[in-house]
């Protein structure tokens, strides 16, 4: 996907949308927060990447999906109440 | 000044640091120093600041730095030839009591020219706790020993006094004696050989070059700060002590050829020991900051002038005394370190040029466990298990991470043999391996950690203590990268194979995994705990941290994975999407798998409702 | 030729990566020297060729020579050209159960940054382990178990073992297995026990015993050590015993014997089952042969340098002793066996001159262009500027007589490649520009040899330098001048130097226990260790056909100070059997060892001293006819002088006018007065201004520093 490279997973295309790298889909202006626009997953890191993940039922596994293609754009290991990360690249 | 002798000088600057540390390990002769290469020496110049870095434990070239100025501040009109000034306070530049600071003016024809430092772990440092890892204490008075700047040689001759005081304080004094006896040895050899180089190429010219090299480093740094693209990004880390979780929040800004990591919203300080005081926080970052973005410029204060550091006072980040800090390095300065890791990598993957350079993040926790006791020839054992420095490396954008690769922070550490340690210490290993599926899942896996058990063998008091400063217990700290998994946290276990016996259960004297043992395992993360009779410490490091989706991990990488016993059957399939029929994938199988994982991901709802 | 029918020759034949080497010589004749290049994989054709070229200069055939042999001694690099194309066996591995992952996770982040140079080592993300070379699949874990005492925790569990061995050679095909289990040093009877279930159970396999090949502490290492020897067995075994039948069916009768790297002779059946002891022989022989030469000149404090094409190697030897390496590595893989102690830097006559692209500051090598496509110079389609093109640029060269006059040098394109890629980037005239990387290059090998000997608390002033191999000659009257040595030679079969080394080296056999005694401890518990191993020792020298008076034992001990890392291997003064005095002796020996060793104040006694290791070094003496010294003429080297050209002098910052010598019209007693060239068929000697050379009685140029 053409564009200007923001991050492993995005780009920012011709219209300074934020899309993703994979499928094109657009999660939101340039300069802007994206992850609201992608689809999450947050199931408990208890046991996410195989039996030694233990002892974390409390921290939570936050996946971003790009809702047109399902690529994973990005992770967060995080408590429920604490906010998202947010990285904002400018280009 | 001329490219040829600029290149020759900044070479045998080079040849100086080396040289030193050979003498210190020389003199050291001792095996957190030898076997983990846990000490540094560096240059600086006449005012203090940073000359050229050695590879040794990064977080200290800064650090060191701080040491300098603060004699010089401490001792102006007071610094002499062959002079050797002592700080450890971590207030004034240490990280914590523990690693004291030598710092040694150089002169040529009375002018003082430069600075040497050089840092080493001692084996005590009269705190709470043998070692110097106190979880118990709660203010920096009960953590030893701790000058904000003592002069220990003048002219050249020991300060007896000042020694034998020193020495008065802690235990194995002669062990400590030769600790500083290494550090003066390598301040020493850095001060003739840098003698010697003014003495070939003049005072003015190696002033010179000293100069052009900082300049240098900083042209450079600001030149590749130029080519990544603006912004700010953001990175959290968890830790939890006896019930308390504290976080680290860095937002690193760039903008235009300048860096700020901004610590803002991080904890307030901790009543335990893992607390980092302002140089220790400095310090943090520029470990990962010198090897990910420097790797190809001189490590000097050059580095240091593009960048700025923001650390709200009273948190983990910048406590205020009489905050505890004898864990601050195996405690918050990791956080520091993964922290700024993750935001720099996250900076280097936005960039096409750079993005090979970005990486998950290394041994999260470094988790370590202090010995103390007697060993098998009743001899006081006191040390480090140098499995701290085994490691596991994150996963980078075109590789694997290393399985018990080590760390960023420390580029040469490495651990001891089995049987050096079984020699050293009254235990008997279990196994020690590489675990599986630790390592996070993602396009490019990441390590693997270690995994080992102990047992007493042959105590002459029936065992022997440890001490567990365990963060990383409950969160992984390893943090993942562009939609690389986290590596798995750490696990430490008091297996009560005691009760077991006594309850007249059989125990198992070889088990080989976790499972296999017979007693109860009790989860351990923090204090002093007693290794006695048949009991066992069963520890497990941290995983290095994924890059990538795990979908698009190559099915042929997985089977590799699985056939090396370094992936499971299950989490191939349930996080790969690979499914393995006779240890070969299925592809049919493996094609439809990965469907319905990227269905149950377009399923799920849009992240702007979830929040 | 009738007069000749009688002469008995020691042939040595040393195998490198680019070149094989021989060197040849009998009672009453000069020494003489053959070169080709070497021939992987079938080394044999190399080695038949070099002794060809050496046996045309008495007229002989090489079958004939080789029927008039008396010794043929033979160094190779088969082994460690295995490791560096891997092409050895598929090799498994069974180990302590609970352990398998020891070879793999190469103890960390070790395995990760051994053998990289600092640049390397700043940069960790770009760095990766070498694939090891028994992957974890092919490593099986059995139930056994010894402890730090070499008591028996836990028995060897044999089912398991036949289990293991079944499936690794019915499922993984391997074709050497080597065995390494936890302290089988202290006590190898579950290592043995494995070893005679494989020849039960795969009777093809190649086997490889840790407690045989590396009887020393440290898991990791001796697995590694273990492995390597596995991996490269057959096919060393192989190589050697063809090269034996090959030499008998050209007519050779005598004994085959074969280098090692810690600077010592095997016989070639026994070399056969020790393939890691070939590693690294080439640079261990130079070293035997830098002492050897040191000893007919009376010299005993050697700094032993070799610059060829693509390397600069440096050994050191003290008071006749050589030291051995403490963690030596063959590509990026451990290894734990004695070998000489020596270091290396990238850089040699094909080292490339470059600018660093992102600062401009100019370096050389560690990348080469080695023989092909080679200097620039050369012709030979090299487009890169390289050091030996800087010496052509400083004068050092001429285009004429280089390797005899066989190749032409072309100037013009070395001088355009430069001032292109060098010397205009840098703003500097190409003399300038090329007289600051010839400085570079000498201040780089500076360090270097100051790495080996001021940071090991020898001073250099107190050394002779031996100056081998093609490029050496060109520098060392600058570094060597700048290390203030007391004097330079350069041999006289400088361009053969491991092949020289052979022919004075010794059958050495090397046996060790590891055992930690308190310091002191009686003499006879010492001695008790010692008994075995010196009848063993006696046994084998005798079946080789050693008298008693041609057999020399020499005992050392590795001593430490409690509670420190640092062993010293210290002679045992006067040899075995010890005496209480003796073991006195030994302990202060190894304080005065340790202080020289680790620098003044090193010495810690308060934990006390401890014996950890002992060795027994048992040598037989081979018998050789003795080099001849030739008659000394006249100072005057007039009669060898072939010209007057401008050179690079370091002393006057610029060009000069020199003298150029011929070296083959050179006499024994000549002088000459630098600045000067003197130009060899192979290399070429630069005097520099205040230096003296002189011709000796063996045709080395011997330089005096003035």
């Amino acid at each position: 996907m053409s564009g200007k490279r923001i991050s492993a997973t995005l780009v920012v295309n011709e219209d300074r949308a934020i899309a993703c790298a994979a499928c094109g889909h657009t999660l939101g202006p340039a300069g802007a927060p994206w992850k609201d626009h992608a689809r999450l997953d947050e199931q408990p890191m208890q046991g996410a990447g195989g039996n030694p993940y233990t002892n974390a039922e409390r921290v939570l596994l936050r996946r971003f999906f790009c809702p047109g293609c399902g690529a994973l754009l990005d992770t967060e290991s995080a408590l429920a109440d604490d906010p998202f990360l947010t990285d904002i690249v400018r280009v | 000044m001329d490219p040829i002798t600029f290149s020759i000088i900044r070479h045998r600057l080079f040849r100086v640091i080396d040289e030193a540390v050979i003498t210190l390990k020389h003199v050291s002769g001792s095996a957190i120093t030898n076997e983990g290469h846990d000490l540094m020496v560096s240059l600086y110049r006449a005012d203090g600041s940073l000359l050229m870095g050695g590879v040794g434990f990064l977080h200290h070239l800064t650090s060191a730095a701080e040491a300098c100025k603060a004699v010089i501040r401490r001792f102006e009109g007071d610094i002499g030839e062959g002079d050797v000034f002592l700080t450890n306070c971590p207030y004034t530049a240490a990280l914590h009591t523990s690693d004291i600071y030598l710092v040694a003016p150089i002169h040529h024809e009375g002018r003082l020219v430069a600075w040497s430092a050089c840092f080493v772990h001692v084996y005590d440092i009269g705190a709470m706790v043998p070692g110097g890892f106190s979880p118990d204490s709660r203010d920096i008075f009960t953590e030893g020993f701790s000058s904000p700047g003592i002069k220990l040689v003048e002219g050249g001759e020991m300060r007896r006094d000042v020694m034998d005081t020193l020495l008065n304080m802690v235990r194995a004094p002669e062990m400590v004696a030769l600790d500083l006896s290494s550090m003066i040895a390598a301040n020493n050899v850095a001060r003739e050989r840098m003698g010697a180089l003014i003495e070939k190429y003049g005072a003015d010219a190696v002033d010179e070059a000293c100069g052009a090299l900082v300049d240098q480093s900083e042209t450079l740094l600001r030149k590749r700060l130029r080519e990544l693209p603006d912004g700010r990004w953001e990175a959290r880390q968890y830790f939890d002590i006896e019930g308390e979780t504290c976080r680290v929040l860095l937002a690193m800004t760039k903008e235009g050829d300048e860096l700020t990591f901004d610590f803002t919203g991080s904890s307030p300080q901790s009543h335990y020991g893992i607390n980092c005081t302002y140089w220790a926080s400095w310090g943090g970052f520029f470990a990962p900051l010198f090897p990910l973005l420097c790797y190809d410029i001189t490590w000097n204060d050059g580095v240091l002038r593009p960048i700025r550091m923001i650390a709200p006072e009273g948190s983990v980040v910048n406590c205020t005394r009489p905050a505890p800090v004898s864990l601050a390095t195996v405690g918050t300065i990791q956080s520091v370190n993964n922290a700024a890791c993750t935001c720099i990598a996250k900076m280097l993957s936005a960039s096409e040029k750079y993005a090979e350079e970005a990486t998950a993040v290394w041994h999260g926790s470094h988790f370590a466990i202090f010995m103390f006791g007697l060993n098998q020839r009743r001899q006081e054992a006191i040390g480090i298990l140098t499995e701290t420095f085994g490691g596991a490396g994150g996963a980078r954008t075109w590789a694997d991470g290393i399985d018990v690769g080590g760390e960023i922070p420390n580029p040469i550490g490495r651990m001891a043999n089995v049987e050096t340690t079984e020699a050293t210490f009254p235990v008997r290993y279990l196994f020690r391996r590489a675990r599986p599926d630790t390592g996070g899942p993602g396009r490019w896996r990441g390590g693997n950690a270690l995994e080992f058990a102990l047992v007493q063998h042959d105590s002459p008091e029936g065992g022997i203590n440890y001490v567990v400063s365990g963060k990383g217990t409950e969160f992984s700290m390893s943090e993942g990268l562009g939609g690389g998994y986290a590596g798995a946290p750490c696990a430490y276990r008091w297996v009560h194979n005691n009760r077991a016996s006594e309850a007249g259960r059989n125990v198992n004297p070889f088990p080989t995994s976790l499972d296999e043992m017979t007693g109860e395992a009790e989860t351990i993360s923090w204090g002093v705990f007693p290794l006695k009779g048949e009991d066992a410490l069963y520890v497990r490091s941290d995983g290095g941290g994924g890059f990538g989706d795990p979908l698009e991990r190559e099915p042929a990488r997985v089977q590799a994975d699985v056939e090396a016993g370094m992936v499971s059957a299950e989490v191939a399939a349930a996080v790969y999407g690979v499914v393995m029929a006779n240890g070969t994938v299925d592809e049919g199988a493996t094609a439809a798998r990965r469907e319905t994982l990227r269905a149950a991901r377009l399923a799920a709802p849009v992240a702007a409702a979830a929040e | 030729m009738s007069e000749r029918s009688g002469t008995r020759y020691v042939v040595a034949t040393d195998v490198g990566g680019t070149c094989t080497d021989a060197v040849l010589f009998a009672a009453g004749e000069p020494v003489r020297l053959g070169k080709a290049l070497s021939t992987p994989p079938d080394f044999a054709d190399g080695v038949l060729a070099a002794v060809g070229t050496a046996a045309d200069d008495i007229g002989l055939a090489t079958d004939a020579l080789l029927a008039r042999t008396a010794l043929f001694m033979h160094g190779s690099t088969v082994v460690d050209n295995t490791l560096f194309t891997r092409s050895g066996a598929r090799t498994g591995l069974i180990t302590t159960e609970g352990f398998e992952d020891t070879l793999v996770i190469t103890r960390g982040a070790y395995g990760r940054w051994a053998g990289l140079t600092e640049d390397g080592i700043k940069h960790p993300v770009a760095t990766d382990r070498a694939p090891p070379l028994v992957p974890r699949a092919k490593t099986r874990g059995v139930p056994e178990r010894v402890d730090y005492k070499g008591a028996v925790l836990r028995a060897l569990d044999e089912d398991a073992v036949r289990q293991a061995i079944r499936s690794l050679v019915e499922d993984e095909e391997i074709e050497a297995l080597a065995v390494s289990f936890l302290w089988s040093f202290y006590n190898a009877s579950h290592e043995q026990r494995v070893g005679d279930l494989i020849r039960e159970v795969a009777p093809d396999v190649y086997v490889t015993l840790s407690s045989e090949i590396a009887p020393v502490p440290g898991e990791y290492e001796r697995a590694s050590t273990t492995v390597i020897n596995a991996y490269a067995g057959r096919i060393a075994s192989d190589y050697i015993t063809s090269l034996q039948a090959l030499l008998r069916g050209r007519g050779y009768g005598g004994p085959l014997l074969v280098m090692q790297g810690y600077g010592g002779l095997l016989p070639a059946e026994e070399a056969a089952e020790r393939a890691v002891g070939m590693l690294e022989c080439g640079p261990a022989a130079g070293v035997i042969g830098s002492r050897h030469l040191g000893r007919l000149m009376e010299d005993d404090d050697i700094i032993a340098c070799d610059m060829g094409g693509t390397t600069f190697k440096v050994g050191v030897i003290q008071g006749g002793a050589i030291d051995y390496a403490r963690e030596p590595m063959v590509d990026r893989y451990h290894y734990v066996a004695p070998k000489i102690e020596v270091v290396s830097i990238g850089a040699g006559g094909g080292s490339i001159v470059a600018l660093d692209p992102a600062t401009g500051v100019p370096g050389v090598g560690p990348a080469s262009a080695g023989a092909r496509p080679g200097p620039v110079c050369y012709g030979l389609g090299g487009a890169e500027p390289t050091l030996t093109d800087v010496m052509l640029l400083v004068g050092y060269m001429d285009p004429g007589t280089f390797l005899g006059g066989t190749i032409a040098l072309d100037a013009e394109a070395a001088r355009r490649v430069f001032v292109e890629k060098v010397a205009q980037p840098l703003g500097m005239s190409v003399e300038e520009a090329a007289i600051g990387i010839y400085r570079i290059a000498a201040a780089q090998i500076t360090d270097l040899i100051h790495e080996i000997t001021v940071e090991r608390g020898l001073d250099p002033r107190d050394f002779v330098l031996h100056a081998f191999g093609g490029t050496c000659g060109l520098l060392c009257g600058v570094f060597g001048a700048e290390l203030g040595v007391r004097r330079i030679v350069v041999p006289y079969t400088a361009s053969v130097n491991a092949a020289f080394g052979l022919l004075s080296a010794d059958i050495v056999h090397e046996y060790t226990v590891t055992k930690t005694l308190p310091m002191p401890s009686p003499a006879a518990e010492i001695n008790e260790i010692y008994a075995p191993m010196v009848a063993r020792a006696r046994d084998q020298l005798a079946a080789e056909g050693f008298a008693d008076d041609a057999i020399a034992l020499d005992w050392s001990i590795d001593l430490r100070y409690g509670r420190q890392v640092h062993e010293v291997t210290t002679p045992v003064a006067g040899g075995g059997p010890m005496d209480d005095d003796a073991v006195g002796r030994l302990a202060a020996d190894f304080e005065a060892l340790y202080e020289r060793k680790f620098g003044k104040g090193s010495a810690y006694r308060a934990a006390g001293m401890e014996m950890t290791m002992f060795r027994l070094t048992a040598r037989g003496m081979v018998e050789r006819p003795r080099i001849e010294r030739a008659a000394l003429d006249g100072s005057d080297p007039g009669a060898a002088q072939i010209g007057k050209r401008d050179i690079f002098v370091e002393a006057e910052g610029g060009f000069a006018p020199a003298d150029i010598y011929d070296f083959e019209r050179l006499s024994p007693g000549n002088v000459i007065a630098g600045p000067a060239v003197i130009h060899t068929p192979i290399t070429t000697i630069v005097v520099q201004a205040g230096q003296s050379g002189r011709m000796d009685a063996y045709r080395n140029i011997s330089i005096e520093l003035g």
